[in-house]
């Protein structure tokens, strides 16, 4: 085992923790763990060989003391061309495990080497069995097969494409290739891939007693909340078991952040959770943050903070509005959006735009507050606890609400943990995991808010914890309206992008340096970076592979919801249909979260 | 005024034929070409188009269909504040075959445009369809692997609203331009009635309509204040 000693190498190990648990493993496996990776990812990255990877996993999930019950996320990442390696174990596709303790608070990255000629891995889906959808992707996107996979298909991408899009030789752009044509034969070939076949999912047509109808709601179902497609086998009215398809909503944003500047790259984070507005650029530019080495002065955090708790409210509202119209209620949207529409009155006022600013930039923000931002902020905090204290009485308080969501689509903390649930939907469960609070980023440690929890971790409680998420969101702002500390809204950083005018101006030299800086983008230091934050809808992070250019060499985008819709199976079996829909209301996930 | 002319029997589906499938051919107003033949069915015709075509435009009934980012804006536009009431589109239908007409709100997927074809051709004349938002229209800040670069290379399409995504009132806008199209809309008036073809007017164009007023504009307000 070698620990890589690399001139950027910065192994931010957190205190002892990571280095007891990364010598217990080194003394448990010996040579099966072939490198340990220092990054700025923040914890401990190890190189695992293809045969212990089982093990280990097994290992770390069963470990006596915090466990690491989460897969949190798994992907991959095409290394053939990349040029700064430092010492790392020779590989053409790395498949990496990035598993969370939440018990311990600490998260931890595997990583295994494949070479092109054989790409194969053994399943993980035994140990943890949300891996089932990660590794279909991987499958998708990659080109890597599974050992023992249940059903290893096609997830995002239509199950009549030719080729895996993120290999580096996959063509980024449609215009690289023919135009798109659509033709009635291919329309006849699209339809027919598309039929729902039973026995693919090894399910049963029948069964002694009862004939099985399979119903197929979506693509496009008013309340499948976009582009969702979920095949239900029905006995009745009950379901015995169901099969989500998503991929509808692919716009390749992983792909896409491997051709566009590091700055450039910002637009694409808003339309991942498209009603999250500045909150999916919170993640991104943290982690850039982290790679150029820049900090960032006290009031573009805490400029940052409001915008994006005001996303949270404007992202809480929708919810709500659409939770309660699929349980057949046609008002509350109405009222919610009212109120959305007085938040994106205070977000168009300082942003300049509505559902996607693209506000925040590398070391800092577009531009400084404008004058008079207070007035507007303090207008919309003491515009709202009146109406959320409506909502509950009314709505919450509604006795056909609670008879639909009530103990509906309940689970527990443990099968959350299992699917890689989080956000509000891990916390209606009562477990209290909430990242402002036990990993503090952006200055979320100086706000006096409280984490609500739920109990039953039911379709109710996931409604109700929202509203109460809003009052501390409010509360949040209201902070910030009263303590907004004075300073700079970009950091005095060389990679700050755009660089601040007033440095270009000075001689020739600063002028050709903030014209690159602008025209070509930054160039980051090769290294690899991450950052995760409590998005509207759960844990959002962004993975960033530097090879030392003006590109990304590879972004992973981790969503929440992606997880939440491969739990829902598990949930409904024995169900009933109008349960489902009360489910997928309560859930809160839009697709662009899911397929990115 | 010219119009573009699709004929019922062009729209019927042939092996292996590119979509859209209608064929669209320039021609003069066809009130003229009654009147070169010397039979003037004109002031009855006239009247009875533009009653009906007033009927059309003030009910149109819009297909709950959203594929992103826009579809939020357009709900935005068919609630409270923005009242899409007032303009006659209020009754959003579930199902394809009591709507009027379809907003593209949002991105067109490689792996969804089969299913919005399909969805298309459920949908029952009279329709038309709004292309809502960048991506619909031209694939916008999309040109990736898995995006139709504009649901048009498929679909024939009567409005474009320009957006990423367009607010609620662009929207409503564009919703007020199929409404003036529909006006100048000749439709034949029973299967036994006239010529059986669709002739849509072909509307100006925006851009060049507001041109001047808009290169008009010299000052912009700072954005360093509320």
């Amino acid at each position: 085992m070698s620990v890589d000693t690399a001139d950027n190498s910065t192994v931010r190990a957190d205190g002892q923790h990571n280095s007891l648990l990364v010598a217990q493993l080194r003394e448990q496996f010996g040579g099966q763990l072939l490198h340990e990776q220092g990054t700025l990812t923040g914890m401990p990255v190890l190189w695992v060989s293809r045969g212990a990877l089982v093990d280990v996993l097994t290992t770390l999930r069963q470990l006596p003391e915090h466990p690491f019950e989460m897969l949190f996320d798994l992907s991959a990442i095409d290394e053939r061309l990349r040029s700064r390696r430092h010492g790392l174990p020779e590989s053409d596709f790395t498949v990496f495990y990035q598993l969370l303790s939440v018990s311990g608070n600490r998260d931890i990255l595997l990583k295994v080497a494949l070479s092109e000629r054989d790409l194969s891995l053994p399943t993980v889906t035994p140990v943890y069995r949300n891996a089932n959808w990660y590794e279909r992707e991987v499958w998708d996107m990659y080109g890597v097969r599974f050992e023992g996979h249940p059903n290893l298909s096609r997830i995002l991408m239509p199950p009549t494409w030719n080729g895996h899009p993120l290999r580096k030789d996959h063509h980024a752009r449609a215009t690289e290739v023919d135009p798109y044509e659509m033709t009635v034969e291919s329309q006849e070939r699209e339809q027919e891939a598309m039929q729902f076949q039973p026995e693919d999912w090894g399910m049963q047509r029948q069964s002694e007693s009862t004939e099985f109808m399979f119903l197929n709601l979506g693509p496009n179902h008013p309340s499948a909340h976009g582009a969702f497609r979920i095949v239900l086998q029905l006995d009745g009215e009950e379901i015995i078991d169901c099969v989500p398809d998503i991929g509808y909503h692919h716009r390749g944003a992983e792909k896409m952040a491997e051709r566009q500047s590091w700055h450039s790259f910002i637009p694409y984070t808003d339309r991942i959770d498209y009603v999250g507005g500045v909150m999916n650029n919170l993640p991104y530019v943290m982690a850039v943050e982290k790679l150029a080495g820049i900090e960032v002065t006290a009031r573009i955090q805490t400029v940052r903070v409001m915008m994006s708790e005001l996303f949270r409210i404007t992202s809480h509202l929708l919810f709500l509005g659409t939770y309660l119209q699929d349980l057949g209620a046609m008002s509350p949207v109405f009222y919610t959006f009212t109120d959305r529409q007085k938040g994106y009155e205070v977000i168009e006022a300082i942003t300049g735009f509505r559902m996607h600013p693209a506000w925040f930039r590398i070391g800092g923000l577009m531009q400084d507050l404008p004058k008079g931002w207070d007035k507007l902020v303090q207008g919309f905090v003491d515009w709202m606890p009146a109406r959320l204290n409506e909502y509950e009485k009314v709505m919450m308080e509604n006795s056909m609400v609670r008879d639909r969501t009530r103990h509906i689509a309940a689970f527990d903390t443990a099968n959350a943990l299992d699917w890689g649930v989080t956000g509000p939907n891990l916390r209606a469960t009562g477990c209290d995991f909430d990242l402002r609070k036990q990993r503090p980023y952006s200055g979320y440690e100086n706000f006096d808010f409280e984490v609500p929890l739920g109990s039953n971790g039911d379709a109710f409680d996931r409604g109700q914890l929202r509203i109460e998420e809003m009052r501390q969101s409010v509360k949040i702002l209201q902070q910030c309206v009263n303590n907004m500390p004075e300073g700079d809204y970009k950091a005095d950083h060389p990679l700050t992008t755009p660089p601040p005018r007033e440095r270009m101006l000075e001689h020739i030299e600063t002028l050709i340096t903030h014209f690159l800086q602008v025209s070509w983008g930054p160039v980051l230091p090769a290294n690899e970076s991450l950052q995760m934050v409590e998005a509207t809808k759960g844990i959002n992070s962004y993975y960033l592979t530097s090879d030392g250019s003006t590109m990304s060499y590879r972004t992973r985008i981790r969503t929440p919801s992606f997880p939440h819709l491969q739990q829902i199976p598990d949930l409904m079996r024995g169900g009933f249909v109008p349960d489902l829909i009360a489910h997928l209301g309560s859930l809160d996930f839009v697709m662009a979260d899911v397929d990115r | 005024m010219t119009y573009t002319l699709t004929r019922v029997e062009d729209a019927l589906a042939a092996e292996n034929e590119r979509y859209p499938l209608e064929k669209r051919e320039r021609v003069d107003d066809p009130m003229q070409q009654q009147v070169h033949r010397s039979v003037f069915t004109g002031k009855l015709d006239e009247v009875l188009n533009s009653t009906v075509n007033w009927g059309r435009k003030h009910s149109l009934w819009p297909y709950n269909f959203g594929l992103s980012c826009c579809y939020v804006e357009m709900t935005t536009a068919f609630t409270a504040p923005h009242d899409v009431a007032r303009f006659g589109a209020e009754v959003i239908r579930a199902s394809p075959r009591q709507a009027d007409f379809m907003v593209i709100a949002g991105t067109c997927f490689v792996k969804m445009a089969p299913v919005i074809q399909q969805l298309y051709d459920q949908m029952l004349e009279p329709k038309w369809v709004i292309s809502m938002g960048s991506c619909a229209n031209s694939g916008g800040m999309y040109d990736i692997y898995s995006v139709v670069q504009g649901v048009d290379k498929f679909l024939p399409v009567d409005v474009y609203v320009p957006g990423c995504p367009p607010r609620p009132e662009a929207f409503l806008q564009g919703l007020q331009l199929l409404q003036d199209s529909i006006q100048e809309e000749r439709r034949p008036l029973s299967w036994v009635v006239g010529d059986q073809g669709v002739y849509r007017a072909e509307m100006p164009s925006q851009r060049e309509k507001h041109r001047d007023r808009r290169i008009q504009v010299t000052e912009l307000r700072t954005p360093d204040s509320i």
